[in-house]
């Protein structure tokens, strides 16, 4: 009875601390004009947080919601991944911690960046085809549907980056009756059994953390959810439908080279591209180049054609503001 | 090294170097103030704050004064030639950044007995002023900073090591391939440990950042004059403006600062109350190519906004004006090595020096002038090309090429550190303005 009481109890610190740090936020936002979009998206991210732990609690119907996820998607693009994905907060939550100790970050080779971002698909093959593998379920028998919520719920792992850290279903980890949770973590429990879920989940965990330490945003560069996004983006016919594009003006572009230097996902296609849509599914419209970008127009964001945000000269304060 | 040991020859004896040198300055003093009064009558309610430019501009004046002073309490001065210096590192460093290329006609003659006249008179007029000690800025350096760039510039920081400590920097010939960033970034560093070892200051995280800081302001007070530039008519004369970019090389980068700002305000309100420097109908235009530098280069602006038709400068892409304040340090994170790499980059990156080539044939000058044409609102280009400046001279057709479709005139106008052609330029550039003042549509 009072775990139920204590568990209430965290779940409205959690709401007071998130709505704290979202007035902390539109203050630092308010002083700091430079770096205003990367607070706001700070602010998007936690809400959606929260909203996907609200959206848990009254549906477990997980197919429903993936299904609606990527039909956002298509017209969206990796926007979620950049704004939405608690599993990105979680990292650019420890970029944050990286950037206030003054602790260097590494940049991938762009090479390798490029075979990361072909491997997300063999990543998302094997998932989706993973339980055909397994011999003695025999999932062809069943009914697509059926399937899709037997036991190995390929959903479930493309929808694992979007658990909050508090489920509202039973999980693995459990502190003082709050069901605590990760990216991944249930699914990692699943194959690995009973006996080793909680340190295989704790491995995991320190790896991710460790890795996003270190790289900005690593497990966005491979990760299959992304590729699922961005696989509509990649063959021309459909290249029409998504309505959220960053568009470059190559005639206001001096190529100083800051879009390239600080994309978390270290995309160059900004950098390199001679103006026109960006159209590589390493994007995750995170908007930091178009923050970032000094020159007037040059980089924008267009929804359906017309432009919502752009690039602007950002030594002087916005008149907006 | 012996001091008679020297690597290009040709000295001046003791005596006859002071000799020339004080005929020299005396000359080169009445001709900057001969400009400086040009200036005034062309711009007949010159703001009040202009004064403080002209000021700094007089080269044998205040400035050198506070140098030495700066010099007598210990603190160094770095001078630099190309604007591939990074001029936040020498901030960050404790020193003082001043650029030494120069303008000076007189001095051509000089550099004559050491290069052949082939070579870009601003070399030879560098190495001239060397000889006799001409230039304040180039004295009382403790060491100089050159960037192999073109050949002249190359030979040049050779021949001034006879004189100074100098340090090269070799930027890469593309910029756009990570190992030229990488290697870009090296040779910064080297020149960051010269510059420790120099004034005995590390460049630390928090001095980088301030550096940084104020490099961000005073090209915050640069755009927003430019941006006053862009008015139809011009509530700036052209000559001005520019006396006013150059003159943040060699003064005080945070006084410049506030006093542009003094400067912007006061032309603000000049936008909003209607005061023009000049007609409405006069066509506004831009300079390529080599630099004009103050003070005896002034030829080329002092005939544009002299001819009748009158001419304004509303922009100009030399390395010693609008290009160099452009491009700010874009840092994302404000640690010791995304900051540094954000100097480096901007020092390399955005350039639009044509000593850069790329496989889309210097893609990014075309850009930026473009560009540039476009945002100032300007009705045609005149190339300004040195005698012996072959980068400029050959990527001429490229540029009137892509101007071509744009419907922008150019004009190729060639010269060299003399004034013997002043009639001749001037008769070409008015006939230049007189076919753009027919263009220009109110």
């Amino acid at each position: 009875m009072w775990l139920q009481i204590l568990s209430e109890i965290l779940k409205l610190t959690v709401f007071a601390g998130l709505t704290l740090a979202g007035i902390l936020v539109i203050i630092i936002w308010k002083r700091d004009l430079k770096t205003k979009v990367t607070y706001m998206r700070f602010l998007v991210q936690a809400a959606a947080m929260v909203a996907f732990y609200l959206l848990f609690s009254y549906t477990t119907e997980l197919l429903f919601v993936l299904v609606v996820i990527f039909l956002l998607s298509i017209f969206w693009g990796r926007f979620f991944c950049g704004w939405l994905c608690p599993f990105g907060f979680y990292m650019d939550l420890v970029a944050a911690l990286r950037k206030t100790l003054k602790i260097r970050y590494w940049n991938l080779q762009d090479g390798l960046n490029k075979i990361l971002d072909k491997f997300r698909y063999a990543l998302l093959a094997l998932f989706v085809f993973l339980p055909f593998m397994l011999g003695e379920i025999e999932p062809w028998q069943w009914p697509l549907a059926k399937f899709l919520a037997g036991p190995f719920k390929p959903i479930s792992v493309l929808l694992s980056p979007v658990e909050p850290l508090v489920i509202p279903w039973e999980s693995t980890i459990k502190v003082y009756g709050v069901n605590l949770s990760y990216p991944y973590a249930s699914v990692i429990a699943f194959y690995s059994g009973e006996s080793y879920a909680l340190l295989c989940i704790s491995i995991f965990v320190a790896l991710t953390l460790a890795s996003s330490f270190v790289v900005r945003r690593f497990w966005c560069r491979f990760c299959p959810t992304g590729a699922s996004f961005s696989v509509l983006n990649r063959f021309k016919p459909f290249r029409w439908i998504p309505l959220l594009r960053l568009n470059k003006v190559e005639e206001k572009c001096t190529k100083c080279g800051i879009c390239k230097r600080v994309c978390p996902a270290q995309v160059t296609d900004v950098y390199e591209q001679k103006g026109g849509d960006i159209k590589t599914s390493m994007c995750m419209l995170c908007l930091r180049c178009v923050e970032l970008c000094p020159y007037e127009d040059c980089l924008r964001l267009n929804l359906a054609g017309k432009t919502i945000f752009k690039s602007r000269n950002w030594l002087e304060p916005s008149k907006i503001e | 090294m012996a001091k008679t040991d020297k690597k290009y020859g040709a000295e001046l004896s003791q005596r006859e170097a002071e000799e020339i040198r004080e005929a020299m300055k005396r000359a080169s003093t009445r001709l900057m103030d001969e400009y400086i009064t040009r200036m005034r009558r062309a711009w007949p309610n010159r703001p009040d704050v202009m004064q403080y430019f002209d000021d700094i501009a007089m080269l044998y004046g205040t400035r050198e004064r506070e140098l030495l002073e700066a010099k007598e309490e210990g603190r160094k001065i770095v001078g630099y030639t190309c604007m591939f210096a990074p001029i936040e590192l020498i901030l960050a460093a404790g020193a003082i950044p001043v650029r030494v290329a120069c303008g000076i006609y007189d001095a051509v003659k000089l550099g004559n007995r050491i290069v052949p006249v082939e070579v870009c008179p601003v070399v030879r007029s560098t190495i001239g002023i060397g000889m006799v000690g001409l230039s304040p800025f180039l004295e009382l350096s403790d060491a100089l900073i050159t960037a192999l760039t073109c050949d002249g510039m190359t030979k040049l920081s050779e021949i001034l090591s006879d004189k100074k400590p100098v340090w090269t920097l070799c930027p890469p010939r593309l910029k756009d391939s990570p190992q030229s960033t990488q290697f870009w970034r090296e040779e910064l560093k080297a020149v960051k440990a010269k510059l420790e070892k120099l004034t005995g200051t590390r460049i630390t995280a928090k001095r980088l950042k301030s550096a940084i800081e104020t490099m961000h302001r005073a090209t915050r007070a640069f755009k927003r004059l430019q941006e006053i530039r862009r008015n139809i008519p011009s509530v700036i004369m052209g000559r001005d403006a520019m006396l006013v970019n150059q003159t943040v090389m060699w003064d005080d980068i945070e006084r410049w600062t506030a006093k542009t700002e003094e400067l912007c305000l006061e032309l603000e309100k000049r936008v909003r109350e209607k005061v023009w420097a000049c007609q409405p109908d006069t066509p506004r235009v831009m300079l390529a190519g080599s630099p004009a530098i103050w003070p005896d280069n002034w030829k080329l602006p002092n005939i544009v906004e002299e001819a009748s038709p009158q001419g304004v400068i509303v922009a100009d892409e030399f390395c010693f004006g609008d290009r160099f304040l452009y491009d700010p340090v874009g840092v994302d994170e404000w640690t010791m090595d995304d900051m540094f790499n954000a100097v480096s980059e901007r020092y390399l990156l955005p350039s639009t020096c044509p000593y850069f080539t790329s496989e889309d044939g210097n893609e990014d000058r075309i850009n930026w002038l473009t560009a540039m044409i476009k945002e100032r609102r300007v009705d045609g280009v005149i190339y300004h090309v040195f005698r012996g400046c072959m980068l400029y001279a050959m990527e001429y057709m490229r540029i009137k090429r892509a101007l071509d479709r744009i419907n922008v005139p150019i004009y190729y106008l060639d010269t060299d550190y003399t004034r013997e052609d002043v009639g001749q330029i001037k008769t070409r550039v008015e006939a230049f303005l007189e076919m753009l003042k027919s263009r220009v549509e109110l």
